[in-house]
């Protein structure tokens, strides 16, 4: 189990996350759900260990191990991955190799990661991982990027921005495959179709957990309220 | 293949070091146009059909090789150059003339083989004219000793004329750079087209100067200049990068990206774009500093060291 314990995150003077607690089991997928702004993209960042989202006080718990202090790639060796909603572009590198990562891979495997995110592995095996990949061509590269990683847990930040609407469907297919593999997921979104995959649910509101429980009753809470409330520190005046 | 008598040696050396560092075995296909220079002999030649190669070595060691091709040629194998430096020390001059006739299409594949030498002061002056409707591709790949005693200098004066296309390719990835200065000065005519890239991984204390220049002279001509640049340890790299749009419609950019890894590391990019025409435009695009963050982070999210990521993304730069 993934555990955050009262998670305190502040940036130039300002508190970003205050005192999040969450639990993450084995196997299930979860929404992290809010409006733009809120801190959810932080949460990820902060379960990954990125440079910048050094926590200020809490501790990120797996297995009941202190991983709060871990470099990103220890946590990473550990199988935390992360979906990023703006995947960063590299020159000279084909899809191929970035897919592979040093790793020996057999083809057949990078073709299927590359099937289940509809891109044609003939058209893009080769092609470089760069300016050139549209948006959406980058963000599912990277999706099969993480079905390749088979991470125990997989944050996903946004997994559908950017990319065509026709793909939700996609999306949500790689999130049922994943699921089946064992893999927990953690799905940042303000995406209602995204969000009502997950079985379990917390709703942000200004860097706190606002609600959480059953998806269904947090989706509904959020399109009554959230939707139209655009009022981000809501939590914080209450 | 016609080996210079009384060079065999040479030419077999030259040619084994090739084979070792590339794979390719293309310098003893006589289906290949070759020219192969060894300090300042020139030691093997071989033209094809719609292609002239004269060769002189003056008195005083300079080496002077004029290529010609004929209007309308196509030369589907590349043309092979290969010069090399078999002693530990001395100097290497060189000067290459190319004349390129209308509707032609042709590859170069130079190599510099500097891998035996301790010091050496290798001078390559090109001068070069690329007929009309042209095709012309340049690519310049340089092997030298590890202990950073080669200095190269390469000064290239081009004309493209109208509707001609040449691309070039500067690559000095694979061994230690030495000291390097790299000069190219091009005119470009009516609808011609360049697109120049060069690619150096500089370490220890190797000195690395670039200066690419684009005269963009004929109406809706066009340039590419892209300078990629590793520097680490106490490399010195400094990168000008000049486009003048003299000409209606001429459209041109330029691109510096200059990598460094290292505290002793020093390094600078100047562009300079001069339009003298309302009717063209230029831009650049220039960075200088570490492998970016989101770059790192990303792969390192994928189990990588920050080594081992900063190694994957400098590959995939000096691919």
């Amino acid at each position: 189990m993934l555990v955050l314990e009262n998670i305190n995150y502040s940036k130039n003077s300002n508190n970003i996350i205050k005192g999040i607690s969450m639990k993450f089991e084995e196997g299930k997928v979860y929404g992290i759900v809010g409006n733009n702004g809120v801190g959810k993209s932080t949460i990820g960042y902060i379960i990954m260990g990125l440079g910048d989202y050094k926590v200020n006080e809490g501790r990120i718990l797996l297995n009941n191990e202190d991983i709060t202090e871990l470099s990103i790639t220890d946590r990473a060796k550990k199988g935390i991955a992360l979906l990023w909603q703006e995947p960063a572009r590299f020159e000279g590198i084909t899809v191929k190799n970035y897919l592979s990562l040093n790793r020996k891979i057999p083809l057949k495997e990078l073709e299927e990661a590359l099937n289940l995110v509809n891109l044609e592995p003939d058209k893009y095996l080769n092609r470089l991982v760069d300016k050139k990949l549209s948006g959406g061509e980058r963000k599912k590269v990277e999706l099969a990027s993480c079905i390749l990683l088979k991470p125990k847990y997989l944050i996903m930040d946004e997994p559908d921005s950017g990319i065509d609407i026709m793909s939700l469907d996609m999306i949500v297919g790689v999130m049922d495959y994943l699921k089946k593999q064992g893999t927990t997921l953690i799905v940042i979104t303000h995406r209602k179709e995204i969000a009502r995959q997950c079985e379990y649910s917390y709703l942000i509101c200004a860097g706190k957990v606002f609600l959480e429980g059953d998806s269904d009753k947090i989706i509904e809470y959020y399109e009554k309220t959230c939707d139209t409330c655009g009022h981000i520190n809501y939590a914080e005046e209450d | 293949m016609d080996i210079v008598k009384g060079y065999e040696e040479e030419f077999n050396q030259l040619v084994d070091i090739y084979e070792k560092n590339t794979k390719d075995d293309s310098l003893r296909n006589p289906a290949v146009a070759t020219i192969i220079i060894s300090g300042n002999k020139v030691v093997g030649l071989n033209s094809v059909k719609g292609m002239k190669i004269n060769s002189k070595v003056r008195n005083d060691g300079l080496v002077m090789v004029d290529v010609e091709i004929e209007d309308n040629t196509v030369i589907p194998i590349p043309v092979h150059l290969c010069t090399g430096f078999l002693e530990k020390t001395g100097e290497q001059i060189l000067k290459f003339n190319y004349n390129i006739g209308a509707n032609v299409r042709v590859k170069f594949k130079s190599h510099c083989i500097l891998t035996k030498v301790e010091k050496l002061h290798h001078y390559m002056e090109s001068d070069m004219y690329i007929g009309k409707n042209s095709h012309v591709v340049y690519e310049d790949e340089h092997f030298h000793d590890e202990r950073g005693g080669v200095f190269v200098e390469t000064i290239t004066k081009m004309k493209v004329d109208e509707n001609a296309y040449f691309a070039s390719k500067f690559y000095e990835t694979k061994t230690r750079v030495g000291r390097i200065n790299v000069v190219m000065d091009i005119e470009l005519m009516k609808n011609a087209k360049v697109n120049l890239e060069s690619k150096i991984y500089g370490k220890e204390d190797d000195i690395i100067d670039i200066k690419e220049v684009m005269r963009l002279n004929g109406e809706n001509s066009s340039g590419v200049a892209t300078s990629t640049v590793f520097a680490t340890d106490a490399t010195k790299a400094h990168v000008i990068n000049e486009a003048y749009g003299n000409a209606p419609y001429a459209r041109g950019h330029i691109e510096c990206n200059e990598i460094v890894k290292g505290s002793d590391v020093s390094v600078s990019t100047i562009p300079v774009l001069k339009v003298n025409n309302e009717k063209a435009e230029l831009t650049h695009e220039a960075s200088v500093g570490r492998i970016k963050q989101d770059q790192l982070e990303t792969l390192m999210s994928k189990g990588l060291t920050e080594d081992e990521a900063a190694e994957f993304i400098v590959n995939g730069l000096l691919s």
